[in-house]
Formats: structure tokens, C-alpha cells, sequence
């Protein structure tokens, strides 16, 4: 039990997908000008995740070692396609903002990265934990960077105003060179996370 | 050879098994998608002439006469029998793809509204476009899409000029306000043959 829980703590912190393996940036990158695309692309990213991990662990001793990556396409790309059409069926207004971004999680690095060093070589029960971590790690990640932009970028949260109406939204932080600058404060928030967790383990060690 | 053969074999049923999963939940969300985009396309209509009480699909009364911009449907809008206005959905290219406006021109020469119904541009630039809480006119309350309403179909429609943009959106900008010119000014030429000058 507490070894599930370690693999799925990982995610969140040790190696969030992309603050320290730095993997999946693209799509964080677009995406996160606004909160609710922040939340929306992390929870259809972590369904993907958790559903291709599930069958290709399943699977992984039927698939033969010389042809995994058209596999793990194969899998990647059905589960994408599966959730954009839920989304266009059932929750048009978000993917309608993320228009393009949906499709494209079939080429996420996270997935491919966590279905080809994780997922084909472990059993069912660590998998599930894993794809869990993975997924809130990159959806908080995602949500995070999206609040902070859309709140300095167009001073509203979910579309709400929270700036009051005097403040000039600084349109820099809704650009791509305000994600980067954004992105690199949270590398560094979580490098100093880590070093704490680090120091805390040693004490009790 | 054999293992090429072997491993082949194996592919194609995980492709096969992937792509009968897919037809199923393909068949299990047609209906709701394509009801849903017909509702929204018929919220739209409604929602551009208020006092029309039915809408008739003409499509194909029309070709555009701009190369940059393609007329996918035309709708004749009808209150007690005559035409009051015509509708246009058109597509045009954008900064992420194609942009799909529907444009709809009275009979008085004024645009009585538009929408952005299928927009790829970036999300918080160009997808502003389509949104209802983007002002161009913030103290007026003024969307981006909202400003047309009321436009005089003869006006220059330059961007910057007498539309407001889209902030560091300028192509989105000038493609939907490409659109709306070629579109309104098409409509509302059939609208005064079709009404017989009738206006």
C-alpha cells in the first residue's frame, strides 16, 4: 500500500511530468491561457494516460518488443479519439476552446514517456497509481500556470473578474513568452519543494 | 521473413480491435454531436433575426464571389411569407486554420448580427473571437463578434479602421471581418433581387 502510494505521489512533485522530467511542455505551453482549458486539457491528458497505461500493461506480454511504438500508438491514438468525441458531444464549449490541443494528446510526450518506461513493464496494480500521479501532477501543474496567466493576462479566474476594472491586463503573460517566464517560476517553486521533501526524509531517516 | 509476417499479423489486430472500438463509441456519439451542432447552428439563426419566424435552407442560391471566402449554407429568412434577411455560414482561412462565421444582412442594408461558430486560433488570442466575455469596448459592453450588429453593409470594414481588433489578433481579426464584408454584401445583393426591390 504505501509503495502504491510512493509510485503515485512521484507524479506530483519528484517527477512531475513536467516540471522535472520536463516532458508534455508543448501542449502546457498553449493551452494554459485560461483556467478552464488548463483544467479541461489536464483531465482529458490524465484519461488517456490511465486508459493507455491500463491496456498496454494488460496487454504487455502480447506485444512484441520489436513493433511496441506502433502499438502504443495504435492505443494512444484510439483513447484520444474516444475522448474527442465525448467532449464534442457532451461538452461542446470546451472543445470548442481547445479546438486542435485534443487531438494533439496523442503525440504527448507524457504518455508515450510513462507508457514505454512504466507501464510495459509493470503489472496492472502499480500502473493505475501511476498514470493517477502522472495525470493530477500535470493537471495541477497545468491549472497553476493557467490561473496565474489568465489572472495577470486578463484579470479574470474561469472568466470571473478578479482584478478590479482599473487594472490594465498585462497582455504579455497570455503570449507564449509569458508561459515560458510563468513555466520557469514554477520549475524553480517545485525544485525547492522537492529540496524540502528531500531534507524531511533524511531527518526521519 | 516468417517474424515479419508473424509481427504484421499481430499489428493488424490491435489496429482492427482499436478501430472497432472506435466505430462503436463513433456510432454512440454521432446523433448527440450532430443534434447538438444543428441546435447551436438553429440558436444561432434565431438569435441573429429575432423576429424571423422560419428559417429555409437555400444552399447553393449563392457562390461567393471573393476566392478567400467559401459559402457552405444559405438561409432565406422568412416572417409571415417574405423575406426579411438572409444568413450565411461561410469559411474563410484564419492565423489556425479555418474560421466558420455565420453572417446574417437585412433587408435594410444592415448586418443584423454575426457568430464565430468554429474557430482554431489560439485560445485567449484569436479564439476570442467566438467569446461572449472579450470586449473590444469594455466600458460599452462590447464583444468582438457584437460590433458588427447594426453594421451598414457598405461600410469599408477595415480592421483598425471601423472594427475594433482583437488584441495582438490582427489576422483573426481582419479573417472574420473579411467574411462578414463578402458575406453581408452577397446576401443582401440576392436579398434585393430575390424581394423584387420590395424593401
Amino acid at each position: 500500500m504505501k509503495r502504491l502510494f510512493r509510485i503515485f505521489s512521484n507524479g506530483i512533485v519528484r517527477e512531475n511530468p513536467l516540471l522535472m522530467l520536463m516532458i508534455g511542455l508543448c501542449s502546457a505551453l498553449a493551452v494554459t491561457t485560461a483556467t478552464a482549458n488548463g483544467i479541461g486539457m489536464g483531465l482529458a491528458m490524465t484519461f488517456v494516460l490511465l486508459m493507455s497505461e491500463i491496456v498496454i500493461s494488460a496487454f504487455r506480454k502480447l506485444i512484441p518488443d520489436s513493433i511496441r511504438i506502433p502499438i502504443f500508438i495504435i492505443v494512444i491514438a484510439a483513447f484520444t479519439t474516444v475522448i474527442d468525441y465525448i467532449l464534442k458531444a457532451y461538452f461542446p464549449e470546451l472543445s470548442k476552446a481547445m479546438g486542435v490541443f485534443i487531438p494533439l494528446i496523442v503525440v504527448n510526450c507524457i504518455i508515450m514517456g510513462r507508457v514505454e518506461s512504466f507501464a510495459s513493464k509493470r503489472p496492472l496494480l502499480d500502473v493505475i497509481p501511476d498514470a493517477l500521479g502522472m495525470g493530477l501532477g500535470y493537471t495541477w501543474v497545468l491549472t497553476a500556470i493557467s490561473v496565474v496567466r489568465e489572472l495577470l493576462g486578463t484579470g479574470t479566474i474561469l472568466g470571473f473578474q478578479i482584478m478590479p476594472e482599473s487594472y490594465q491586463p498585462i497582455l504579455f503573460f497570455v503570449l507564449s513568452p509569458g508561459g515560458f517566464f510563468i513555466f520557469a517560476l514554477f520549475i524553480s517553486l517545485n525544485l525547492f519543494i522537492k529540496s524540502r521533501l528531500k531534507n524531511v526524509e533524511e531527518d526521519a531517516a | 521473413m516468417k517474424s515479419m509476417l508473424k509481427l504484421g499479423i499481430i499489428l493488424a489486430i490491435y489496429a482492427t480491435v482499436a478501430c472497432v472500438g472506435l466505430a462503436f463509441v463513433y456510432t454512440g456519439t454521432k446523433t448527440v454531436i450532430a443534434q447538438r451542432q444543428k441546435a447551436d447552428l438553429e440558436a444561432a439563426l434565431a438569435d441573429l433575426f429575432p423576429d424571423g419566424d422560419s428559417f429555409e435552407e437555400i444552399t447553393g442560391a449563392l457562390t461567393s464571389p471573393d476566392k478567400s471566402v467559401t459559402f457552405i449554407n444559405e438561409y432565406a429568412v422568412k416572417k409571415g411569407g417574405t423575406n426579411i434577411g438572409m444568413a450565411i455560414r461561410a469559411l474563410g482561412a484564419s492565423y489556425g486554420g479555418q474560421v466558420t462565421v455565420l453572417v446574417g444582412a437585412g433587408t435594410n442594408g444592415k448586418i443584423s448580427g454575426i457568430k464565430v461558430l468554429e474557430n482554431k486560433d489560439t485560445p485567449g488570442l484569436g479564439a476570442n473571437a467566438s467569446s461572449p466575455t472579450y470586449f473590444v469596448d469594455r466600458a460599452a459592453g462590447i464583444t468582438f463578434y457584437g460590433q458588427f450588429k447594426g453594421k451598414d453593409i457598405q461600410d469599408a470594414f477595415e480592421v483598425k479602421g471601423d472594427v475594433a481588433a482583437i488584441t495582438a489578433s490582427t489576422i483573426t481579426s481582419k479573417a472574420v471581418s473579411g467574411i462578414v464584408k463578402v458575406s453581408a454584401r452577397s446576401a443582401f445583393e440576392w436579398l434585393s433581387t430575390a424581394t423584387g426591390g420590395s424593401k
